[in-house]
């Protein structure tokens, strides 16, 4: 998970306490606006990595305040993150909330699907618009990586706004398409010797709405 | 009062059984220093729209105001003068001449409409320095990269002083990096010059410099987004201005 293997990294450059974690992490992140994370957050995480034996932790004394607990890599530690960075991170494109509001929109008549499509639509160029201004506010001399996770952003976006044209201009083809339906699982028990009629039924049914 | 004000438009092409209909019933406003970009899917009608706006083409029915002016009203001459004098064009392919140089292409249309050639030539440089091409005035279009030609093509619009400037993908010739100086410098020309600015583009990042992005399809108006509510003190696109 990134919050973990993020403090993993940032133990890696020097012991940290945990609120020192959780200011770098943010600013590493693109800023607090972007990726906020809680101190409860912060914290759970690194007991953990201290239950694991990935971290140890280091009492200093304050003048006139509470103890600070500082916080180290373990060589554990050290090896796990080099397991992190000798990986791929998996993207996240396949979850998409707005993919099942459209589906929903289709099989419920709630809602019409082109408004559904046109309000998303609105929604990402409005955050276009906000990205590209944000990106073209920054200085490149002193916040280049910024300004390429902006780039980033604002690609996706592109991309989404492109496939939510491929959409429309197919809608009515989906339209005249089953919807996905669950394929019934049988319950309890199989039963040697019987045929679960369900089990050959199609997983889909025709969507006859308009 | 809004500087275009089209109205019901509707054309159509052909008669009879051949008859396309291009745009039916389409109308909006722009007022002036407004931003607005038309998309669409291809043969939607933008560019029809965007030649109506202009007066590059008359409409079947409907009306387009601009500045006040109704051009359906107007004869040939009369429209020809307002095209040249109050509203700039630019093209997808620039459309310098390729024997001038980037001085006289910016200088053109003010010196077809009588202006004295030493007052065109410095209006035009004037125009040319405003859109980056400083140093460049005496290059032919063969020696300018696409994004310096479209600034020419840029400088040429609002040469005469127009209040309203039409283009028809302007960025469509030019990579990443060039298409988003020259939506930068749309912006620009919006926010700071006060002219206002109609494009049709393809491109979802060109159309995010946009105020107000108008939606096309089978030749009518479906949707509209705001991305800049009229009043906002120009907050955020102020930023994307001449980037």
């Amino acid at each position: 998970m990134s919050v973990r293997n993020a403090i993993l990294g940032l133990l890696a450059d020097h012991p940290r306490h945990g609120y020192e974690l959780r200011a770098a992490f943010e600013a590493l992140a693109g800023g607090a606006a972007l990726w906020s994370v809680k101190p409860a957050q912060v914290y759970t995480t690194l007991a953990r990595l201290e239950e694991g034996g990935l971290v140890a932790q280091d009492s200093v004394e304050q003048d006139g305040g509470p103890e600070k607990h500082i916080y180290s890599l373990t060589p554990a530690g050290q090896a796990e993150l080099a397991d992190w960075f000798a990986s791929g991170v998996p993207a996240e494109h396949q979850r998409d909330e707005f993919f099942v509001k459209l589906m929903l929109s289709l099989s419920t008549e709630v809602a019409s699907p082109y408004r559904v499509l046109q309000a998303q639509r609105s929604k990402l160029y409005q955050e276009l618009h906000d990205l590209t201004t944000r990106r073209n506010r920054a200085d490149p001399r002193r916040e280049l990586a910024q300004i390429f996770l902006l780039d980033k952003s604002i690609m996706h976006l592109e991309a989404d706004l492109r496939w939510l044209d491929l959409i429309e201009a197919r809608l009515d083809d989906i339209r005249r398409q089953p919807l996905p339906r669950p394929t019934p699982r049988p319950r309890g028990r199989p039963k040697i010797g019987i045929r679960n009629s369900r089990n050959e039924e199609p997983g889909y049914k025709a969507n006859t709405s308009p | 009062m809004s500087l275009i004000a089209a109205t019901h438009l509707k054309k159509v092409y052909g008669v009879g059984e051949t008859a396309v209909t291009a745009l039916n019933g389409v109308s909006l406003q722009v007022e002036p220093g407004e931003f607005v970009a038309i998309m669409g899917p291809s043969g939607c009608g933008k560019s029809t729209l965007l030649h109506l706006l202009g007066g590059l083409d008359r409409p079947t029915s409907g009306s387009v105001m601009i500045d006040g002016h109704n051009l359906s009203d107007l004869s040939d001459a009369k429209l020809t003068e307002i095209r040249r004098r109050r509203i700039g064009f630019i093209f997808q392919f620039f459309n310098l001449i390729p024997v001038l140089n980037a001085l006289e292409n910016a200088a053109l249309p003010i010196t077809l409409d009588g202006v004295k050639p030493a007052e065109a030539k410095a209006r035009a440089a004037e125009w040319l320095d405003k859109v980056g091409l400083e140093g460049r005035s005496d290059h032919r279009p063969d020696q300018l990269s696409g994004g310096q030609q479209q600034r020419v093509a840029v400088a040429r619009a609002l040469v005469a002083d127009p209040a309203l400037v039409l283009a028809d993908e302007p960025t469509g010739n030019l990579d990443t990096h060039s298409s988003e100086e020259i939506a930068g410098l749309l912006r620009q020309v919006a926010n700071d010059w006060g002219r206002a600015v109609v494009i049709v583009t393809h491109d979802p990042r060109i159309a995010a410099y946009a105020d107000r992005i108008i939606f096309l399809k089978d030749g009518a108006v479906v949707d509209e987004t705001v991305l800049e509510p009229r009043g906002s003190s120009n907050g955020r696109n102020a930023e994307l201005a001449g980037r």
